[in-house]
């Protein structure tokens, strides 16, 4: 998948940079709004990620104009600022999707993969990873063809740590994600949550997919294959 | 004494002191003038009668003298008159039935008139009279007014009594003792009146000064309509509030620009302690340490973030994305969350179906979420969980109540502060930043809602979350290009 990455702070490139890469994607960098507008209008991009703040034509001005224009290649915003207002004129102007620094990469490439599925009309939401199958769209999942009876958290998080098998997330991760921001970060409940899953799944073939790292967190067991 | 707190009471008071010690003064002057001008007239008349009476004469004249007297003096017939005649010898010539044996000639007569040395009257020239003297005495029967003369032939005095003048001046001061109260309330009621309506324009004043300072520190009192006299004070005020509104938009701007400031350095901080925690050996010491330092990042952030919150919420520019939020299923949802992450805890729930509201969806799981947290963390071992929601006329309330220790009062007024958590030394062990509670009910009032905590309950806290009915019908138009904020 091609990309086009307009951000103007060369550490938060450097690690996105790598991190898309890792997952397959080609990335084109530029650091200024006014080369990456240009190179926006020239070439054709699977998607772009832009960041709000860059020097040159910003990013906001950049997604007003590219649409004006009627390009409609799915855009992800990167806000670094007041994200509600960002976020609200962003999507207004034409936006597909925004993500707040600080960020996971791990979650901008799930984001990315959402918006060029959606731009392609590709309304494949299964995931498949092992034995498991996770259906996004009637939220159902199925382990060696049998249906697993999950809460809609526990969906939530197999979810999560399916979206990227082999990546290992942290705890609070986790939680941050998958229960919102104020709860006690001390709390066992994913460790609970991980166990009621794994109840679930083991007895139909699923034994082993979600692996503890030991004093860290989870990660999904990669069998190697590509998505 | 206690200082009166009335403006208004304090000038009619004082307005009623004043006027009534000049009306007093002016009264006892008055009185004593006008006494004065009785006693002055009797004495006149008391003395052409002295001389006349003075001259030589026979004794059975002295009689028929007494009864021309009263008429002679103008005296009503009901006031008493004495009359005593003294020779120079001292025998009583002639003594009134009514003399009071009380009163006192000796000092008034100058004295025998044998001794003085009257000079022998020059041929074809009248003896100057001789001048009487006058005084007053108090006796049992009264006051007497007496006039003494000392003539060569007799020494003559003449007492009338004072009852018909002190009756005069009895009725000259009730009319005072009647008058002057009722002034002194007359005036006492125009002060508090004038008082009332010069104050009236300072209430006005205060309406505007409430008004402005209701509608934003970016107010100013109008100045065109004022009294001369309050356009200082207002000029006053109104820098005041400039100086305010730029103090307080500098600190808004200062936690605004710091968050967003932060959030660069730690978007590479987490990104590369992500990255590098992928390639670490899994469950490796350096990936164990890896992910506790990013926990800490994230903690980070999370604060880095609210303060961003609360710093455009100060502003008035925290801006809702209105979707139409169903929170009887979202509470539903955060109650099976309490039993993963409290399963000690006795959960009650009383959630109404088809509670929808217009609101920011991610803004309202967060105040929802900071409650229920807030009621795990602060509850007691083995203790329980409220939760109630209902619709009610104005709109939703939700209740989240738990079991607790009392809350001080200190604590109590104090809990809604940023970085307050209460006594330090009982929630150390608590995790939490002590700015969840008040970016909620920023978040709340955002919504045209409140958060409020209830009045305390024996052994319970309780958290009222309310979202009015302008939050289920008031639609804003979010849609549209918003004026970017200045400093964001």
């Amino acid at each position: 998948m091609h990309i086009l990455f307009i951000e103007d702070e060369a550490k938060i490139a450097n690690f996105v940079r790598a991190g898309l890469k890792e997952q397959g994607f080609v990335v084109d960098y530029c650091d200024n709004g006014d080369e990456g507008y240009r190179r926006a209008l020239d070439n054709t991009y699977d998607a772009l990620v832009l960041d709000i703040m860059v020097p040159g034509k910003d990013g906001l001005s950049i997604l007003k104009s590219l649409r004006r224009q009627g390009h409609n290649v799915p855009i992800l915003l990167l806000t670094a600022r007041n994200e509600l207002d960002d976020r609200l004129e962003g999507l207004n102007l034409g936006a597909d999707d925004y993500i707040a620094k600080p960020f996971f990469v791990e979650e901008l490439i799930a984001r990315l993969h959402a918006v060029v599925r959606r731009s392609a009309g590709d309304r494949q939401n299964l995931l498949c990873v092992g034995p498991l199958k996770l259906d996004r769209i009637a939220r159902e999942v199925t382990c060696d063809c049998q249906i697993v009876e999950l809460t809609s958290r526990e969906f939530n998080l197999l979810e999560y740590l399916m979206r990227s098998p082999g990546r290992v997330f942290t705890r609070t991760q986790i939680l941050e994600h998958i229960w919102g921001y104020d709860f006690n970060p001390s709390t066992n409940v994913v460790d609970v949550c991980v166990q009621r899953i794994r109840k679930k799944i083991d007895g139909i073939g699923g034994a082993g997919w979600i692996e503890s790292i030991r004093g860290v967190g989870y990660r999904f067991r990669d069998d190697g294959k590509q998505r | 004494m206690a200082k009166l707190r009335s403006f208004r009471i304090r000038i009619a008071l004082l307005s009623a002191i004043l006027a009534g010690s000049a009306l007093v003064g002016f009264g006892l002057i008055s009185w004593w003038l006008i006494y004065d001008a009785k006693v002055n007239r009797l004495d006149a008349e008391l003395e052409n009668q002295l001389i006349r009476v003075g001259r030589p004469r026979p004794l059975d004249r002295w009689h028929a003298d007494e009864a021309s007297l009263r008429r002679e003096l103008g005296i009503p017939t009901n006031t008493p008159i004495a009359v005593l005649v003294i020779d120079a010898e001292g025998n009583v010539l002639y003594g009134s039935p009514q003399w009071d044996a009380g009163l006192e000639t000796q000092n008034l007569w100058i004295s025998r008139p044998s001794s003085l040395p009257f000079p022998s009257p020059s041929p074809g020239q009248r003896p100057p009279p001789p001048a009487p003297r006058f005084m007053t005495q108090q006796t049992a029967s009264g006051r007497w007014r007496i006039g003494a003369v000392t003539t060569p032939f007799a020494q003559v005095a003449i007492a009338v009594s004072l009852n018909a003048v002190t009756q005069e001046m009895a009725i000259v001061r009730n009319i005072f003792v009647v008058a002057i109260p009722g002034v002194l309330l007359l005036v006492a009621g125009g002060a508090w009146a004038i008082a009332g309506s010069s104050l009236s324009s300072i209430q006005r004043l205060t309406q505007v000064v409430a008004n402005v300072t209701a509608n934003g520190l970016e107010q100013r009192v109008p100045i065109e309509s004022a009294d001369l006299e309050f356009i200082e004070l207002i000029q006053v005020f109104n820098q005041m509030l400039e100086r305010l509104e730029r103090g307080f938009k500098q600190a808004s701007r200062f936690s605004g620009d710091a968050a967003h400031e932060l959030k660069t350095p730690l978007t590479i901080l987490q990104g590369e302690l992500e990255r590098t925690l992928q390639q670490a050996e899994p469950g490796s010491e350096i990936q164990q340490s890896l992910s506790h330092l990013l926990d800490e990042v994230r903690r980070l952030s999370e604060i880095v973030r609210k303060l961003l919150l609360l710093s455009l919420a100060d502003a008035g520019q925290m801006s809702l994305h209105r979707t139409k939020i169903d929170l009887s299923s979202l509470l539903t949802e955060m109650l099976e969350d309490i039993e993963l992450l409290a399963p000690d805890l006795e959960v009650q729930a009383k959630i109404a179906p088809g509670l929808d509201v217009w609101g920011d969806r991610d803004l309202l799981i967060q105040v929802l979420q900071n409650l229920i947290s807030n009621a795990i963390k602060y509850n007691l071992p083995k203790g329980w969980i409220q939760i109630t929601a209902n619709r009610h006329t104005q709109g939703v309330s939700i209740q989240v109540s738990n079991a607790s220790n009392e809350i001080a009062q200190s604590d109590r007024d104090r809990i809604f502060e940023r970085f307050y958590r209460g006594d330090p030394a009982r929630t150390r062990q608590v995790e939490g930043l002590g700015l969840g509670l008040s970016l909620a009910r920023e978040i709340a009032r955002s919504h045209q809602g409140d958060l409020t905590l209830d009045p305390p309950l024996p052994g319970q806290t309780c958290f009222t979350l309310t979202l009015f009915s302008t939050t289920l019908k008031h639609r804003r138009t979010d849609l549209g290009i918003r004026r970017r904020s200045p400093y964001l």
